[in-house]
């Protein structure tokens, strides 16, 4: 892969003074100058609200919006970019489905099958709406190894599951989830699938049509975008019956006193002035990722997986989770010690300018299970080296001598 | 962490005072750390208005366990209502750690803890 360091102005910061490692990658990536400069660029030359004026301004701001729609459907292989709805992340891309499509399409009795590796987001948005319509809510376990096997999810499965909501990568394990296959089996059984991608498209290929899904939410901000924008795809027929999230302006045809006519899709669910910026952002982040290849980030990745693994194996005392293969993770791997607290590694990690995180992860319900005390996530992307992984093993080594 | 490198600090850390279970305490509260889910919990022995003893204990990290540490240290034998004055900045002053931000809300677990048992009497 070609050298992308110089791409990320941050990575030539110092913290401590030490120059800086930035492995909290799954928190949120960096930025390279291609994404700052076009959000630079549109404010500087065509900021402007979108479907809105007849000025040249206005047409030219709704080009690059609608054009950055179209990246991302490309990107992530949609049918067409009207399915590409823009949020503000993940998280509000799982509510809009728990909140407008679960009431409108389950019932008291029906199940949501979920798994037990899932982040807060993809846990407490259908905890809500199922409360609300009397729906029940059951979880597929990982195995041994952190993974999803379908054994799992067709024990899982009955007569009364009508949703299967799951993340296509694990923020705690790395696991990658067998999305396709899942929907293989759910659509069998006439069973929707709504995927979190938060974890899974700055890393994997996706291409949403063959894997099968119904839904694939994910955020801009973990894959080289800016922070505030984030997409739900969804199939066009779905999107067609689907409830506007919010109602306001722009996304309707017609209003008098009395009630409103809808706009066509996706106009209809982006009530308000959208966040043109960040999905131009966006558009510049998914071109950023193509030019250098979702296969090269990804290889490059399993080369740090097996590197970090390796040298992590070495270290007494360590518990490292999720699977023992590095070709089943995305680019992170977490561990605990038992006497040692996760945050006085980060702590102490931080002093030589290393930047993990430490905590639950938004996972507690995992950790708990696990019966594992909080951990240190070690998050990598396309910009990580072996020789910072290096720095960062000599580091939880001087932790351990200091800490215990 | 330049500040727990610090002896006594470290001494603190690996040989915390007042950690465990009493039995039969007056008050037991447990607190859980918002940013990371961590939990202190902190037991009290009141007598006549005057705490006689304190404990606490729970998965917790190195500045958690410090600031509980010399919490306790620093109420045993005072009475309810001088303990009711102390404000958190009291305490980080005592722990003296120069925390950042994040580790301030580690340090500050056990106040809560404090200030929620107190609130009950
Ligand atoms: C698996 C997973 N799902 C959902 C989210 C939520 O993403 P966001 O905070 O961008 O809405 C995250 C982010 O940490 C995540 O890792």
């Amino acid at each position: 892969m070609k050298d992308v360091r110089k791409d990320f102005p941050i990575l030539n910061r110092t913290v401590n003074g030490s120059p800086l490692i930035y492995l909290d990658n799954a928190a949120t990536s960096q930025k390279p100058k291609e994404v700052v400069d076009k959000i630079v660029e549109y404010y500087y030359k065509y900021n402007s609200n979108v479907h809105r004026g007849i000025h040249t301004l206005s047409e030219e701001s709704t080009e690059m919006y609608e054009g950055a729609r179209k990246l991302i459907s490309d990107f992530i292989g949609a049918d067409n970019p009207r399915e590409i709805l823009f949020t503000k992340g993940t998280t509000e891309s799982l509510n809009r489905i728990a909140e407008r499509w679960v009431p409108a399409n389950l019932k008291r009795g029906d199940v949501i099958l979920l798994s037990d590796l899932e982040h807060h987001s993809n846990i407490i948005p259908w905890q809500k709406a199922a409360e609300r319509i009397g729906a029940e809510i059951n979880y597929i376990n990982t195995d041994d190894n952190g993974e999803i096997t379908i054994e799992e999810v067709k024990k899982m499965i009955s007569d009364k599951v009508k949703l299967i909501s799951i993340s296509h990568a694990s923020n705690v394990l790395g696991t990658i989830v067998p999305i396709k296959e899942i929907c293989k089996l759910a659509h069998d059984k006439g069973i929707y699938v709504c995927v979190d991608g938060a974890q899974a498209a700055p890393h994997l290929k996706i291409n949403v049509q063959s894997l099968g899904c119904d839904f694939y939410a994910f955020s801009s901000h973990k894959m080289l975008g800016p922070m505030g924008v984030g997409v739900l795809w969804a199939k066009e027929k779905i999107l067609k019956e689907l409830e506007p999230y919010e109602y306001g302006g722009g996304m309707i045809d017609e209003v008098s006193f009395k009630n409103a006519a809808w706009a066509e899709i996706p106009i209809r669910f982006e009530a308000g002035t959208p966040n043109v910026s960040g999905a131009v952002g966006l558009g510049a982040a998914v071109t950023y990722l193509s030019n250098i290849g979702m296969d090269n980030i990804r290889n490059h990745e399993i080369e740090l997986s097996k590197y970090l693994l390796e040298g992590l194996k070495e270290i007494k005392g360590i518990n490292i989770i999720g699977p023992r293969e590095a070709d089943k993770r995305t680019g992170l791997i977490s561990f605990y010690f038992l006497n040692i607290h996760s945050h006085d590694i980060a702590s102490v990690l931080n002093t030589l300018g290393i930047a993990v995180r430490s905590g639950y992860h938004c996972a507690m319900p995992l950790h708990n299970k696990l019966n594992i005390p909080s951990t240190v996530r070690v998050s990598y992307y396309l910009y990580n080296t072996k020789e910072e992984l290096n720095t960062l093993l000599n580091g939880i080594k001087k932790a351990l001598d200091i800490l215990s | 962490m330049h500040d727990i490198k610090r002896d006594e600090i470290m001494d603190l850390y690996k040989n915390p005072h007042n950690k465990g279970y009493m039995s039969k305490p007056t008050v037991s509260v447990s607190k859980k750390n918002p940013m990371c889910g961590d939990e202190v919990n902190l037991q009290l022995k009141i007598d006549n208005g005057i705490i006689t003893d304190a404990k606490f204990d729970g998965n917790a990290c190195s500045v958690s366990i410090i600031s509980s540490s010399v919490l306790t240290d620093y109420i045993i034998g005072k009475s309810i209502n001088e303990v009711k004055k102390i404000k958190k900045n009291d305490l980080l002053k005592l722990i003296d750690m120069n925390l950042s931000t994040s580790r301030i809300s580690c340090a500050s677990v056990v106040f809560s803890a404090l200030q929620n048992a107190l609130e009950d009497l």
